[in-house]
């Protein structure tokens, strides 16, 4: 995946990223983590081009995010809550989009839908409402809804907060298992020990700025005192 | 001691849904009995076979002014809520005064300055036409207050999720919001519903034959208050009663 940030900045009452300069080539697993209001959650927003930035550029995978209204059609997003329709049931929940905003037909986007539930392993839940299943459960269902679409970047933003921790389990190995499909990721998650095992490159954040980046292997010998401080919080 | 291992049988009995129910209904019928039994003792609703056709006819208009009261308010109700929401900063405070005086005017002030104050000076408007603005008027914010807490039950972050997916503004009211929204909607309404079932007896007032002023037609007649209130107690609920039964199936349904 490439992503390259320039310039980047984003205010919303007050600036919450700061000229952000980020260029990756070769990564198809990126994390990036910090303490709640470090702007990781904003960044991914901006990256999946849910927010326009307020100014700067951004481009991933040679989309100009900003201006290019095709990107869209290539990124799946997990929210934090799991975020599916609540009037829908898990299928329709996918084949809804498939059909209105993809023109597929309403059989082959229920096999569509199907596979992606079963991929998930929410075969025997796929024809109940979302308030109707667990959270786990809807959870893996809003990232079935987003690898329904086909996309080439999914965006996970911190995809378990909402979920005690043995659901949190049982997200993230399904999280997991979907490295598999060879998608490129971008990843917000608290949960250090995931992120040692599922990503590639890590970027550090706080207030706004990136103050380390590198490999997963800068979480176990952290350069900065910021991200040294905040690796002993974690813990 | 657990309580569901209690040997007490009256105490178990007491916790059976169906005994609990039916022991507080013979309740509160046992009290009516009673009062109604200090007053007169001969309670006999045979005296209003003469009146069947006029409290049909009034019960029929309370419907039909309820019914009109609930539609008109819906639609104004939504008018008030799209200037609630205004960029215009003076729809925005109208709806806020207006609200804020309505929710200070009982039901009863209102109709009677609607009819007898309002009503006169635009002389082609007649009395009752004024009631049931009066009516109207006065279910209105709270129509708005429907609309509001409905829309707003829609998450920022599905507004999102539309956008992302590509739904077009058609799409996304046809299939996602407004859905959702009627599903919301639906529960508060029906009360607003039997609120205005209940407040149409005011109409009495103003000589509007709905279902309260029927009975006060006929008790003028025969005499029978006792049983002329208790009927029209027995009607209104035989309306209102099925009409929250409803809602609550409907809530429990459609709820999300």
């Amino acid at each position: 995946m490439k992503i390259e940030l320039n310039q980047l900045s984003h205010t919303y009452d007050v600036e919450v990223l700061h000229n952000l300069e980020l260029i990756l080539t070769e990564y198809n697993a990126v994390a990036l983590i910090g303490m709640s209001g470090s702007g990781k959650s904003t960044l991914i927003r901006l990256m999946a081009g849910l927010e326009r930035p307020t100014s700067g550029t951004l481009k991933i995978n040679d989309y100009d995010v900003t201006n290019d209204p095709e990107y869209k059609k290539h990124v799946g997003f997990v929210f934090q809550s799991h975020n599916l329709f609540p009037h829908l049931t898990l299928k329709r929940n996918i084949t809804l989009v498939l059909e209105k905003t993809r023109n597929i037909p309403l059989e082959e986007a229920e096999m569509i839908a199907e596979a992606n539930l079963r991929l998930l392993k929410l075969e025997d839940q796929m024809d109940k409402l979302p308030k109707n299943v667990s959270g786990g459960q809807a959870q893996r269902a809003s990232i079935a809804r987003a690898l329904s679409v086909n996309p080439d970047v999914i965006f996970l933003d911190e995809p378990t907060s909402s979920l005690d921790p043995i659901l949190t389990d049982e997200v993230l190995i399904a999280i997991q298992e979907l490295r598999e499909l060879g998608k490129d990721f971008v990843l917000v998650t608290h949960v250090m020990s995931f992120v040692k095992k599922f990503a590639n490159y890590v970027v550090f954040m706080q207030e706004g700025n990136i103050v380390e980046k590198g490999t997963p292997e800068i979480l176990d010998h952290p350069e900065t005192p910021e991200l040294k401080d905040f690796m002993s919080k974690v813990h | 001691m657990n309580k569901s291992d209690n040997p007490n049988p009256l105490t178990a009995l007491l916790q059976n849904k169906i005994v609990a129910y039916a022991l507080a209904f013979a309740t509160i019928l046992a009290f009516i009995t009673f009062v109604i039994l200090r007053q007169t003792g001969s309670f006999s609703l045979a005296v209003y076979d003469p009146y069947v056709a006029l409290i049909r006819n009034g019960l029929l208009n309370t419907i039909i002014v309820s019914t009109v009261a609930l539609v008109s308010s819906l639609v104004i109700g939504f008018i008030f809520y799209l200037m609630s929401i205004s960029k215009i900063q003076y729809f925005r405070a109208f709806t806020e005064v207006f609200t804020e005086i309505i929710y200070g005017t009982p039901l009863l002030v209102l109709i009677v300055i609607s009819a007898f104050v309002i009503g006169p000076a635009f002389n082609s408007l007649d009395r009752n036409t004024m009631g049931y603005i009066g009516l109207i008027t006065y279910m209105t914010p709270y129509m708005k207050n429907v609309y509001k807490s409905a829309i707003s039950s829609i998450s920022e972050e599905q507004y999102l999720a539309m956008d992302l997916f590509g739904f077009t503004p058609y799409q996304k009211y046809r299939y996602i919001i407004i859905p959702q929204v009627i599903r919301v909607l639906m529960p508060p309404m029906m009360n607003n519903f039997s609120q205005i079932v209940k407040g149409s007896a005011l109409l009495n007032v103003i000589a509007y034959d709905e279902l309260f002023y029927s009975i006060r037609v006929a008790q003028s007649q025969n005499f029978a208050f006792i049983e002329g209130y208790m009927l029209v107690w027995v009607l209104y609920l035989v309306i209102t009663i099925p009409l929250s039964q409803l809602t609550r199936t409907i809530e429990r349904r459609w709820s999300l």
